[in-house]
């Protein structure tokens, strides 16, 4: 009894060294980004409080950047509403006297501006961090978008704050496809470059050319269909000889992020109640 | 004694903003990665008992995993940050003279001894950050020079935290 005493005091620390190398472990080796606890991220009160005050210092830094991105997406807007504009007219002239409505269609989808209050691009993993939690009506799995094209996908939520899972995540997979041909690939970071990432798994057959913009393939209810992701910047080399990978270079500039948007789609929990089949495994052929 | 320990945690929550609003965000030259908050864990006295140095090891870690959204790694590598410490202050000091010393720091130690037990430390944080990051992507060459890279600058921010500090610690400890 004396002996296991004199042990425990003596070899106490390494006891205390092995709990705290397993806890962290655990966390370390969790690899569900989905199931990580809200106090423990950057979405927590604590750190979000913290980004919020350096935040409202640090936002007027790259206004400038901004402004001239905003600038440039409001022209391509006003130009694309011009169109639509025209294209309405000739539809109207075209449909006198049938009274369809379409407003239907149009109100799936509704926009949540929230601010970036933290933000990495140097990181393995990066996640950003938005002033926009459950009270605003976030939830996890949503899609998140700047002015110019893509951002990541909510992932914790808090209820003033939400984490976001960054592009710049190779936990992060998301689906699109080249515009002009519709060919669908599979999009993901690959750690080298802030600015650039891979689309792979692109069938063989595909065409493509140099400056060809990707958007998302809309094949999941995160993200609508035709979101601008970025432009092909060449070929990049596969592993697997049956599909081929591009380079992309990114539209989102992640080092100047402020406002986004997140996407909230109203058909969202009825298409993953549709595409979860309950008897999944009983039924395969 | 009081009044050098709220000194010490008043520096720490100073350090910690620092790490978490300034230097999380520093990159340079895609490689170099200050990690400044350690300063704090090497700082402790050397007559702290091991338990309270492994815990402070892994609650500093974890407060900048909070912030950072790693997740365990600077836990981790905090803690074993934190048991290495003994050793390698063993290594650099004549038992006798361990036993002597209260504090950890240049006016104790002397600067050449202070200078290389700081090195050694970041060395060793940086190794154990990196690979456990690398976990996900292997690239030896980047790796390698993100270590020295990252060492080099942090024990650079490190030295000179010291200098600003090191007048107030000397006076009161």
């Amino acid at each position: 009894m004396r002996n296991l005493l004199y042990f425990l005091l003596r070899y106490g620390s390494w006891f205390l060294f092995g709990l705290y190398v397993v806890l962290s472990g655990i966390m370390l080796f969790n690899t569900n980004p989905y199931q990580h606890y809200v106090y423990l991220t950057s979405a927590s009160r604590v750190s979000s409080t913290v980004y919020g005050v350096a935040n409202n210092v640090t936002s007027y830094f790259s206004l400038r950047e901004i402004n001239d991105d905003l600038q440039r997406r409001n022209a391509e807007l006003e130009m694309q509403i011009l169109t639509l504009r025209e294209m309405i007219s000739r539809r109207d002239e075209q449909l006198a006297g049938d009274t369809m409505m379409v407003d239907t269609v149009l109100s799936r989808y509704r926009f949540i501006i929230g601010r970036v209050i933290n933000n990495s691009i140097n990181r393995r993993h990066n996640y950003i961090t938005i002033m926009k939690g459950t009270l605003d009506g976030v939830k996890p799995e949503m899609g998140v978008v700047d002015q110019n094209g893509v951002v990541g996908i909510v992932n914790v939520v808090g209820p003033h704050t939400c984490r976001v899972i960054s592009l710049l995540n190779p936990n992060l997979r998301l689906s699109c496809k080249v515009q002009k041909s519709e060919h669908v690939g599979s999009l993901v970071w690959d750690g080298k470059d802030s600015r650039t990432a891979r689309l792979e798994e692109l069938p063989r057959h595909a065409t493509f050319a140099k400056g060809d913009t990707i958007v998302t393939s809309g094949y999941s209810s995160v993200f609508p269909a035709g979101v601008p992701v970025g432009r092909v910047i060449g070929a990049d080399t596969e592993a697997d000889a049956n599909f081929f990978a591009l380079r992309i270079e990114l539209f989102t500039d992640f080092s100047t992020l402020s406002m986004v948007r997140i996407i909230d789609d109203a058909l969202g929990p009825e298409l993953k109640a549709v595409e979860t089949d309950p008897e999944e495994e009983s039924n395969i052929y | 004694m009081a009044r050098s320990t709220l000194q010490f945690i008043i520096l720490t929550i100073i350090i910690v903003l620092a790490q978490v609003i300034v230097f999380n965000h520093v990159c340079l030259f895609d490689v170099a990665m200050p990690f400044v908050f350690i300063y704090v864990l090497l700082r402790l006295p050397m007559s702290l008992n091991v338990n309270w140095v492994l815990t402070a090891g892994f609650l500093l870690g974890l407060l900048i995993d909070m912030f950072s959204d790693t997740y365990g790694m600077n836990a981790l590598a905090g803690t074993v940050l934190a048991q290495c410490r003994q050793y390698v202050l063993r290594l650099y000091l004549a038992p006798e003279e361990e036993s002597s010393q209260q504090e950890t720091s240049m006016h104790s130690l002397g600067t050449e001894v202070y200078a290389k037990y700081l090195l050694t430390m970041t060395l060793l944080y940086c190794c154990l950050i990196f690979v456990i990051e690398a976990f996900s992507f292997f690239n030896p060459v980047q790796l390698m020079l993100r270590i020295v890279a990252s060492t080099l600058l942090s024990w650079s921010i490190m030295m000179g935290i010291d200098a600003l500090i090191s007048k107030q610690f000397g006076r009161t400890g």
